[in-house]
C-alpha cells in the first residue's frame, strides 16, 4: 500500500520573462518501508521532486499525498509540523548545528518532534541510536571534531531518532569517499528497514543503488518508463 | 533557550566582544548621565529640592528671575490668601571669610520661612560644601555691601544654585545688600490648581529651572549625548545580530527544514540578547555605583541606583528592538536555501 503519493506534480520557475518547467507531471507511489532511489542526469528534476515531496518548497501544480493528507494545500505551519514529527532529512552535507555536541543534536530533534519521553528516557534513546550507528563513543564531540563519515552518521541518527514515517535523503553520500559511502548506505538501509521507514533518496552514484528497493530514473522533468 | 545558551558557551569570544561593547557604551552612558544629574544638582538643587508648586515672576521681567520685582501689596495679598505661600529672592554674590578670602555664593532669602532654614538678622546658613573651604559654625563672614557681619549658624546638605553654594540670609540683610525692597518671586506649593494674578507670570518648578541661565543648555547637551549613546547601543545590537544572522542563514534554514518554529529562532536570539545585555548592564551599573562613591569631591556626579536601573531597562528595550529588527530576515529564510548552500 502506498504511504506516499505524488500525482501530476508540476514545478516551473520564472527565469526573467521565460517560464521553465522543471517537473512536467510526475506520478509516484512509495510503499511503506521501501527505499526508492531517484536517479538521472543533472537538471533532470530529481532534487526538485525530492524537496517538493518533503514539503520544503511549493509545487506549481499537482498533489503530494502523505497518509491521506494533501501537502500542497496545507498551511506552512501544518507542513512544518509534519516535517518535524513525521519526516526525517539527510542532506548532501551533514548540516549539523555547529555549537551543539552530538548528544544535544539528537536531543534537539526529539524536542522539535515534540517527543513525550522524559528527560532520562530521551538520553537513553540518544544513547541507543548512537550505539546503532556506532557513534556511542563521540557523545560529547562537536561537529568540528568529527570526520565527514562521522558527521553523516550523526545526521542519519538525527533523521531517524524521532522514528519518522518518511526519510528524505538528498545525495547523502556525495561528500564521502567510496568506503564511507557504502558504510553510510548500509546504515541507512539497516535502520530504515528495522524501523519500517519509507525512504526517498536522490543519488548519482550507481554503486549505491544496490542498497535500494526501487530505482526511478528521471529525464527532463519526467519519470522514464522502466526498462 | 538551551540552544541559545549553548551557542554563547561555544562562541564565547563572539559574545564577549558584543558584551564588551554594550558594557562600554552603557558605562559611558551611565557616567554621562551621572554627570548630567550631578551638574543639574549643582546648578539647581535649591529649586529641585522644593516641593512641586508654582513660581510667580513679574510679567515684565521677561522670564528672568533676577529682573523680577513683585509689588509689595500684591505679595502681601497672596501671602494672606495662601497659607503656604512664600516670597523669596535669589542673587549671586560672595562672602569674605575670616582670612578675607572671597567665596562665591548664591544669597537666598525668604520672607515667610516656610521652605528654607530659619535665620535671624546677622546670621547665615551655608551649603555644606563651604566647609571644604575651612568655614565652620560660629565663623564670621562679611560682604562689602553689608554694614554688619554675618555669623555662620549652620550648614545644609546639597543646597546649590547656579553652581554656587547657597547662603540663606535674613530679608533685611538681603535688602541692605541689594538695595531693593521688593522680593523677586512668590512660590505657592501644591499642584492642585494654578492661580493667576494680574501682572505675574506663573512657572512650574520645571519651567522655572529653565529660567536659570545655562541650566537648559547644559542639560540639553548632556541629555542629547545620553540618548545618542542609547540609540547607538540599539543600533549596535541591530548590526551585530544582523551580521550573526547573515552568518547563520544556512543554520536557520536547516533548523526550519527539520521543523524548528521561526518563533523558536527568535526566542533564541532574544535570549542571547537578554543574557548579554543583563551581564553587561549589571557590570556597568555596579561600576558606576562604585564610581559614584569614589568620585572626586569636586566632580558633580550624582546617579541613584533607581536611575541606573531605569536607564538599564531602556537599554534592554532598545537592544530588544535592535535585535528584533535585524532578526526579521529570519522569517524570510527558506529551508531550501540552506540545503543548497552547503555546510553551515
Amino acid at each position: 500500500m502506498a504511504v506516499f503519493e505524488v500525482d501530476q506534480l508540476i514545478k516551473s520557475f520564472k527565469n526573467g520573462e521565460v517560464e521553465e518547467q522543471v517537473l512536467n507531471g510526475i506520478d509516484l507511489r512509495l510503499k511503506e518501508g521501501e527505499i526508492t532511489a531517484l536517479v538521472g542526469a543533472s537538471g533532470s528534476g530529481k532534487s526538485t521532486l525530492l524537496t517538493i515531496a518533503a514539503g520544503l518548497q511549493p509545487a506549481s501544480g499537482g498533489e503530494v499525498i502523505f497518509n491521506g493528507k494533501n501537502l500542497t494545500n496545507m498551511k506552512q505551519d501544518d507542513i512544518r509540523k509534519i516535517r518535524a514529527e513525521q519526516f526525517g532529512f539527510i542532506f548532501q552535507s551533514s548540516h549539523l548545528v555547529p555549537f551543539l555536541n552530538v548528544e544535544d543534536q539528537l536531543l534537539l530533534m526529539l524536542d522539535v518532534a515534540g517527543s513525550k519521553l522524559s528527560k532520562k528516557e530521551r538520553k537513553n534513546e540518544v544513547a541507543r541510536i548512537l550505539k546503532l550507528v556506532g557513534m556511542e563513543h563521540r557523545t560529547e564531540a562537536y561537529p568540528a571534531s568529527l570526520s565527514g563519515g562521522e558527521k553523516q552518521r550523526i545526521a542519519i541518527s538525527r533523521a531517524i531518532i524521532h522514528q519518522p514515517k518518511m526519510l528524505f535523503a538528498d545525495e547523502p553520500t556525495a561528500s564521502l569517499d567510496s568506503k564511507r559511502s557504502i558504510e553510510v548506505m548500509e546504515l541507512i538501509r539497516e535502520l530504515t528497514k528495522s524501523l519500517n521507514i519509507t525512504t526517498l533518496l536522490v543519488t548519482h552514484e550507481d554503486e549505491m543503488l544496490a542498497y535500494t528497493d526501487k530505482v526511478i530514473t528521471m529525464k527532463d522533468g519526467l519519470i522514464e518508463p522502466s526498462a | 533557550m538551551k540552544m541559545a545558551w549553548k551557542e554563547i558557551q561555544k562562541n564565547k569570544a563572539r559574545f564577549i566582544i558584543l558584551g564588551s561593547i554594550v558594557f562600554l557604551v552603557s558605562f559611558l552612558t551611565l557616567i554621562i548621565s551621572g554627570l548630567s544629574n550631578g551638574l543639574s544638582q549643582d546648578n539647581a538643587a535649591l529649586i529641585k529640592d522644593l516641593p512641586e508648586g508654582t513660581f510667580y515672576l513679574d510679567e515684565e521681567a521677561d522670564e528672568t528671575y533676577n529682573l523680577s520685582k513683585i509689588d509689595e501689596e500684591l505679595e502681601s495679598d497672596i501671602i494672606a490668601s495662601y497659607e503656604d505661600a512664600s516670597a523669596l529672592s535669589i542673587q549671586m554674590g560672595f562672602v569674605n571669610d575670616d582670612d578675607d578670602k572671597q567665596l562665591s555664593v548664591a544669597f537666598v532669602t525668604e520672607k515667610e520661612k516656610q521652605l528654607f532654614p530659619k535665620v535671624k538678622e546677622g546670621e547665615v546658613v551655608l551649603d555644606e560644601s563651604l566647609q571644604d573651604n575651612g568655614v565652620e559654625v560660629g565663623d564670621i563672614v562679611t560682604n562689602n555691601q553689608l554694614s554688619e557681619e554675618l555669623e555662620v549658624i549652620g550648614f545644609v546638605e546639597q543646597q546649590k544654585f547656579s553652581h554656587a553654594p547657597v547662603a540663606f540670609i535674613h530679608p533685611r540683610n538681603y535688602q541692605e545688600m541689594y538695595r531693593v525692597m521688593e522680593m523677586q518671586m512668590v512660590f505657592i506649593p501644591g499642584t492642585d490648581e494654578v492661580a493667576s494674578f494680574s501682572g505675574l507670570e506663573a512657572f512650574s518648578n520645571k519651567d522655572f529651572l529653565n529660567t536659570i541661565p545655562s541650566y537648559n543648555a547644559e542639560q540639553l547637551s548632556l541629555n542629547m549625548i545620553v540618548w545618542f549613546l542609547v540609540v547607538i547601543s540599539g543600533m549596535l545590537f541591530g548590526i551585530f545580530f544582523y551580521m550573526m544572522n547573515v552568518q547563520k542563514i544556512g543554520l536557520y534554514g536547516i533548523l526550519k527544514a527539520i521543523g524548528v518554529k521561526t518563533s523558536e529562532l527568535f526566542k533564541m536570539m532574544w535570549t542571547q540578547m537578554i543574557v548579554i545585555t543583563v551581564i553587561a548592564l549589571g557590570l556597568s551599573i555596579g561600576l558606576t555605583q562604585i564610581f559614584s562613591v569614589i568620585a572626586p569631591d569636586g566632580m558633580p556626579f550624582h546617579l541613584t541606583l533607581a536611575t541606573s536601573v531605569q536607564l538599564g531597562l531602556v537599554f534592554v528595550v532598545i537592544g530588544f528592538i535592535g535585535a528584533t529588527l535585524s532578526g526579521l530576515q529570519i522569517r524570510k529564510i527558506q529551508p531550501l536555501q540552506a540545503i543548497q548552500q552547503g555546510e553551515v
